[in-house]
């Protein structure tokens, strides 16, 4: 049995349109899951639904076994993160940390110690006396997931914690809430719309559109072998080719009558028209035997830091070549004539 | 000096005189009960009446009663409307309009209409909670024993004033609580109280309240100094309050109301000092991203 189960969860909006539509989720007990979607997708209703704040349509939500649908948020013993910090600006910091635990009538020496685990844990020790307003974003942001695991939850959620905090600042705390996650092996859902996020943090992620689920899958599998075009397409850099399949059981097809080989056999008919999935990164400059080849003009090149990426005009399609940079690489020139080369297995034709 | 800021002076200067030579000239007068020389005998004459001193104390206790109606009733009704019917807080501001639309007078008169007939209570006609003899009996009287009793039951507490003076005070204390919750990101923090286990009076003592004290410090000021004030309902009422107390001096003393009217100003002005004591210095953004 799942730690958490989430069955045929629905919720419907009064305007009629589905904001979670038919949700089937089972999260192991440990386990770090992120919602990952665009706005409106439902990732964050359904995350409002585990935590109680909304009440699903239709489905049920069991923690451990126990049916939690309908028990009002403040009895279900979870704790929540939010993208505001939504900390009290009248209480301290311990008075914001030991909150929970004063309301559950624990002991002023009890609440006291674990007060002082709690800031150890989030590395902010002496801090307890001071209040929200005199911190930065990311330590108020420390002070609230602390504030939400003192209480020793069953479940925590976070609400895209990250989203208002500074980039350098962001990738700093999300290393920090993966170990503390790590540490207390505590159960995490964590909605956001930052893939690099997701992919970094998650053991599964949860890709969602328009309150469907479309993928479940380690962070590995989802980025490389999505199912569905969304995913593969709003998980990292795509590049879409129109093709025909030529041969659907080898997976080989044309584009402008050049054969291209993919790995894997399609269930397209042959003579289908449809697209072909790559990626950028897996893409190369020259003539290589064995691999496919596709010649093209170079539109435009940007540099992005860690890598180069590369617009290149192959028979009216737009497509990216990103390389990786290095002090010593060697790039086209904008209008030059180049060959771009990719292996069979970095290719599939969507379904 | 600048242009902007000379001009900026003189309407400042203006404002003052405006204000001040009055005050003045109000204050030089209530020092002239004696001829030929200044001195506070008016002062002295005022405090050493016992009507007054009974009005003002009263007034005051009224203010208080009001207060904590009010708080009592505003601060969950604006904190609802916020989280829950956003939609309905034009009518709910509409409402609390309602002293202003509607004159004392009238509403005493509807007070007196709805609450002065007598109607039967456990099969025992209950006369009034108007009655005017009210004031003889201190403290609410037990109701149970009255019954069995089968005494006439009054209350000896002014329940009716106090409601008055509530819905005279909702423009107030409505409007500071909701400017309050503006300022705060009231479902998110409620939602991280529900998170940690608080139920909704919890929230409101714990989050809400602290959260709300300037506010509810300026609408409870604004308040003390409305019902201190007041005339029409406790004169129609009859009450011992402080506003019927100066009518009646003003209208048979010279130097007395003067000095009434100094001493009003300098109680007001002591509440706002105690007021901006009290004031939580700025805490910058309350509850949230920016």
């Amino acid at each position: 049995m799942a730690f958490l189960e989430l069955t045929n969860i629905n919720k419907l909006f009064v305007q009629g349109h589905y904001a979670v539509d038919n949700f089937n989720l089972n999260v192991e007990s440990g386990e770090f899951i992120s919602f990952l979607g665009p706005s409106g997708c439902g990732k964050t209703t359904t995350l409002r639904m585990i935590a109680g704040f909304e009440t699903p349509s239709s489905g049920s939500i069991k923690i451990n076994r126990v049916e939690i649908t309908n028990k009002p948020p403040n009895q279900r013993q979870i704790g929540m993160v939010f993208q505001s910090y939504a900390l009290f600006p009248n209480m301290t910091i311990a008075g914001n940390i030991g909150f929970g635990l004063m309301l559950a009538g624990k002991k002023n020496d009890e609440i006291k110690k674990r007060l002082g685990e709690m800031l150890d844990l989030i590395h902010l020790p002496n801090y307890g006396d001071r209040y929200p307003y005199q911190l930065s974003g990311g330590q108020q942001q420390r002070v609230a997931l602390a504030r939400a695991i003192a209480i020793q939850p069953q479940l925590l959620l976070l609400d895209e914690p990250l989203s208002a905090l500074d980039a350098k600042i962001r990738v700093e705390l999300r290393s920090e809430i993966r170990r503390i996650q790590r540490e207390l092996g505590i159960t995490t859902i964590y909605v956001t719309h930052d893939q690099e996020e997701a992919l970094s943090l998650s053991d599964r992620i949860v890709v969602m559109n328009s309150g469907k689920i479309e993928q479940v899958g380690t962070p590995f599998e989802i980025y490389n072998y999505p199912t569905t075009a969304f995913t593969a397409s709003f998980v990292g850099q795509l590049n879409l080719m129109p093709i025909t399949v030529a041969d659907a059981a080898s997976g080989t097809s044309t584009f402008n009558g050049i054969r291209l080989n993919t790995s894997q056999p399609t269930s397209l008919a042959n003579g289908t028209s449809a697209k072909l999935a790559l990626r950028p990164e897996e893409m190369n400059f020259g003539k290589v035997d064995g691999k496919n080849l596709l010649d093209g003009k170079v539109e435009s090149i940007t540099f992005l830091g860690s890598i180069v990426r590369t617009r290149v005009d192959i028979g009216g399609s737009m497509i990216s070549v990103d390389l990786f940079n290095e002090r010593k690489i060697t790039l086209p020139q904008v209008g030059e004539q180049v060959t771009v080369n990719f292996p069979a297995h970095a290719c599939w034709i969507l379904e | 000096m600048k242009r902007g800021s000379i001009w900026a002076w003189l309407w400042f200067i203006l404002g003052l005189i405006y204000f001040f030579l009055p005050l003045y000239a109000t204050f030089d007068f209530s020092l002239r009960l004696k001829r030929g020389v200044l001195s506070f005998a008016a002062y002295e004459n005022v405090f050493s009446d016992e009507r007054f001193i009974n009005g003002f104390t009263f007034s005051l206790q009224m203010s208080f009663w009001t207060i904590v109606v009010c708080l009592l009733l505003i601060v969950p009704t604006a904190y609802w409307v916020h989280l829950r019917l956003p939609r309905v807080r034009p009518v709910v501001e509409l409402i609390t309009l309602m002293p202003f639309v509607i004159p004392a007078v009238v509403l005493t008169f509807g007070l007196i209409q709805v609450y002065a007939k007598a109607y039967t209570f456990f099969g025992t006609s209950l006369p009034s909670v108007l009655s005017l003899d009210l004031f003889t009996l201190p403290g609410l009287i037990n109701l149970r024993d009255a019954v069995a009793a089968r005494a006439p039951i009054t209350l000896a507490f002014p329940i009716v004033l106090i409601a008055a003076y509530t819905v005279l005070s909702f423009p107030y204390m409505y409007r500071a609580v909701d400017t309050g919750l503006r300022a705060m990101d009231v479902r998110t923090l409620t939602e991280a109280a529900q998170s940690l286990g608080a139920d909704t009076p919890k929230i409101l003592w714990y989050v809400i309240f602290p959260n709300l004290r300037a506010a509810l410090l300026s609408g409870a000021f604004l308040t003390i100094a409305i019902v201190v004030g007041e005339f029409t309902f406790a004169s129609l009422l009859v009450w011992p309050a402080l506003g019927p107390y100066i009518q009646l001096i003003g209208a048979n003393r010279a130097y007395e109301p003067a000095a009434l009217s100094v001493i009003s100003f300098a109680i007001t002005w002591a509440t706002l000092g105690l007021l901006q004591f009290f004031t939580p210095e700025q805490q910058g953004q309350i509850a949230g991203a920016r």
